[in-house]
């Protein structure tokens, strides 16, 4: 494994109950390429085995697609149960075919940024624009990351 | 392996597996046989799939099919009376709560369309519904109605569903487990297929034919004929076994069009002949082609061009059926009127297709041969390894990688086998994995693979497989290198 790509550790997986398996393969297989370590979950993951998988991995991003309709269902709430869990900060994207039919793309995505997803895609985005976002996005939110956890004795002090 | 066998179910066993089936869901109280047969001896002659089968069959017609599903049956009744003058039968689409048991969340689905007025679930929860919603909209139709979905244990759905009028329900025990599952044992699935095989061949002995159908493309992506033809035989010889007598074997569009008339004409044959080797003789078998089932263009017209190619072929090669894309396919459910708008450019293909001759060619009857070799090859080791069994050789085959479908979701599959197109789109094994063919075709496969490599000066390899997966998507039919 490279050093790069420890850099870059992402959950992948398809949410709720669709079993849609072949953009899940292709994502890995063009992410990991793309110099991204991807713990694959494959299809019918539940928001806790998303949020377990990414705490037990210490994983930057959580990328969650979702291809049958369903997602304004599934994802109802996914970033508030993140910081529930402890992972508030985490990158959560989220991309596919959302919601029920044609619509607008633009209203689909403002609903799941109100969701607290980070960037919704659509399935035909390039990859390579997905996986330059995901290190930026990643890489933004590390430093924070790490002065939280270096201000924490301090601010208990403090208390 | 328990105790699966491929052996019709014993009476007695059955009606007490029906006692639990029933109790699967509130709803499942609702269901009796004896009312059962009076509905389905009740539904007018233009209301029974068999019948629309017989007579496309006889005449050399091909049915129209689209898919279709909301989450309430008033505005599910709509949908369908609105597609009805455009295509021949009628589906039901499950939605994928169903599909899995998951009958709470299907509740939730249908209970916040109704608050939003619009529906969320993506398609029609029938056990949530229950005998008494599924009959009020067979009642509002005036075509036969089949039920689509996608359930590994649809024992609940199928006891509710042709209680309530539906003349046809697609399926199986490989064909809605390995696409469609992730951790569903394939000798569960097959079991609980065969209580679903069994229910029909009782409406059967009681004068009722109901139409089964193995869904044929599994993947819908890049699935090599032969693949789909042996889970077709597969799940026929498993339907007969327990009574049924009225047949639908599918095929994806490959996108090839001479591999794609070729899959369908062999279909029927090898069909027939492991059928009657089998001893089986009383059946009806008929064919269904889908259009293509892989990602889809964004672009309407050019969505509508894929929708007329698989028009194209399946009345070219005389499929009985045709299950109709939409020009909203890229985008997921599509609206009532895009939905027309497939039916009516598959119609108009099918129309001029109609009175012309039927194409042959060298190129056709070499890709007959191929597949027949390939099916052959695999039966034999499935029945070997089964000891004659069809459903113990099926789970020993996909164990051991025998059988191998790709990019499928289940664990039960051994994802092995990888598939890629040739320089003319066909689709052929980049990796054969575990699955036993013969070392004829083997080379045949990789003389057409190199003959593709050369063309775009690229060595083989999975990047290829993944052009290949984006290309229809993106215009073309083979991925090739920018």
């Amino acid at each position: 494994m490279s050093g790069d790509s420890q850099g870059y550790k992402v959950v992948l997986g398809v949410i709720g109950a669709d079993c849609h398996a072949v953009g899940n393969r292709i994502l890995t297989s063009v992410l990991t390429q793309g110099g991204i370590e991807v713990v694959n979950l494959g299809v019918m993951v539940s928001q806790d085995e998303f949020i377990d998988c990414a705490r037990a991995e210490q994983a930057g991003a959580i990328l969650v697609s979702s291809i049958y309709g369903h997602g304004e269902l599934d994802c109802q709430d996914f970033r508030a149960r993140c910081e529930e869990r402890g992972l508030g900060d985490i990158v959560l994207y989220v991309g596919g075919n959302l919601v029920i039919g044609k619509q607008e793309f633009a209203a689909v995505e403002a609903q799941f940024r109100d969701m607290g997803f980070d960037r919704v895609f659509r399935p035909t985005v390039d990859l390579a624009e997905v996986i330059a976002l995901l290190k930026s996005d990643i890489d933004q939110r590390r430093p924070a990351g790490l002065r939280n956890s270096r201000a924490l004795p301090a601010e208990r002090l403090s208390a | 392996m328990t105790d699966l066998n491929n052996r019709r179910l014993d009476a007695a066993a059955f009606d007490a597996e029906r006692g639990e089936v029933l109790q699967g869901w509130a709803t499942g109280a609702g269901v009796c046989f004896a009312d059962a047969l009076r509905v389905q001896e009740a539904l007018p002659v233009e209301k029974r799939f068999a019948v629309a089968l017989a007579e496309a069959d006889a005449q050399g017609h091909t049915l129209l099919q689209p898919r279709a599903g909301v989450a309430l049956v008033r505005e599910h009744v709509a949908l369908l009376n609105g597609l009805s003058p455009y295509c021949d039968v009628l589906p039901t689409t499950i939605d994928a709560y169903t599909r899995h048991n998951r009958y709470a969340e299907a509740q939730e689905g249908i209970d916040r369309s109704r608050a939003a007025g619009t529906s969320l679930l993506n398609g029609f929860p029938a056990v949530n519904h229950g005998v008494e919603g599924c009959r009020r909209l067979v009642e509002a139709l005036e075509k036969p109605v089949q039920v689509r979905h996608g359930t590994p244990d649809a024992r609940l759905l199928a006891e509710i569903t042709l209680a309530a009028g539906f003349s046809s329900f697609e399926g199986g025990g490989i064909s809605y487990n390995i696409p469609y599952a992730k951790h569903v044992p394939l000798e569960r699935s097959i079991r609980h297929w065969q209580y679903c095989d069994r229910l029909v061949g009782r409406f059967e002995e009681a004068g009722i034919s109901i139409n089964r159908e193995p869904f044929g493309p599994l993947t819908g992506t890049l699935v090599p004929p032969f693949v789909s033809h042996v889970v077709a035989i597969l799940e026929g010889l498993l339907a007969l076994e327990q009574g049924v007598k009225c047949i639908t074997l599918g095929y994806g569009q490959a996108g090839n069009v001479a591999q794609d008339i070729a899959a369908l004409r062999s279909l029927r044959r090898l069909a027939n002949h492991y059928f009657l080797n089998a001893g089986f003789t009383d059946y009806r078998l008929t064919t269904v082609f889908h259009q293509w089932m892989g990602g889809f263009p964004e672009d309407e017209s050019q969505a509508t061009a894929v929708i007329c190619l698989g028009a194209l072929v399946a009345r070219q090669a005389r499929a009985t059926k045709i299950i109709v894309k939409t020009p909203h396919e890229a985008s997921g459910v599509p609206t009532l009127e895009a939905n027309q708008a497939g039916l009516k450019a598959t119609r108009q293909m099918v129309n001029m297709i109609s009175d012309q001759n039927r194409v042959d060619s060298p190129d056709i009857q070499m890709e007959i041969d191929v597949i027949e070799a390939e099916v052959h090859a695999v039966m034999r080791e499935i029945l070997r390894l089964g000891g004659g069994d069809v459903a113990r050789g099926a789970v020993l085959a996909f164990a051991a990688g025998v059988m191998d479908v790709p990019f499928a979701p289940a664990k039960a599959n051994l994802g092995k086998l990888t598939p890629v197109r040739d320089n003319h789109g066909a689709i052929r094994l980049f990796d054969v994995g575990n699955v036993p063919l013969p070392a004829d075709v083997l080379a045949f496969h990789r003389d057409k693979i190199a003959e593709r490599a050369r063309a775009e000066r690229r060595d083989p390899s999975f990047n290829m497989v993944v052009d290949d997966v984006r290309a229809i998507s993106a215009s073309k039919l083979v991925g090739r290198p920018a």
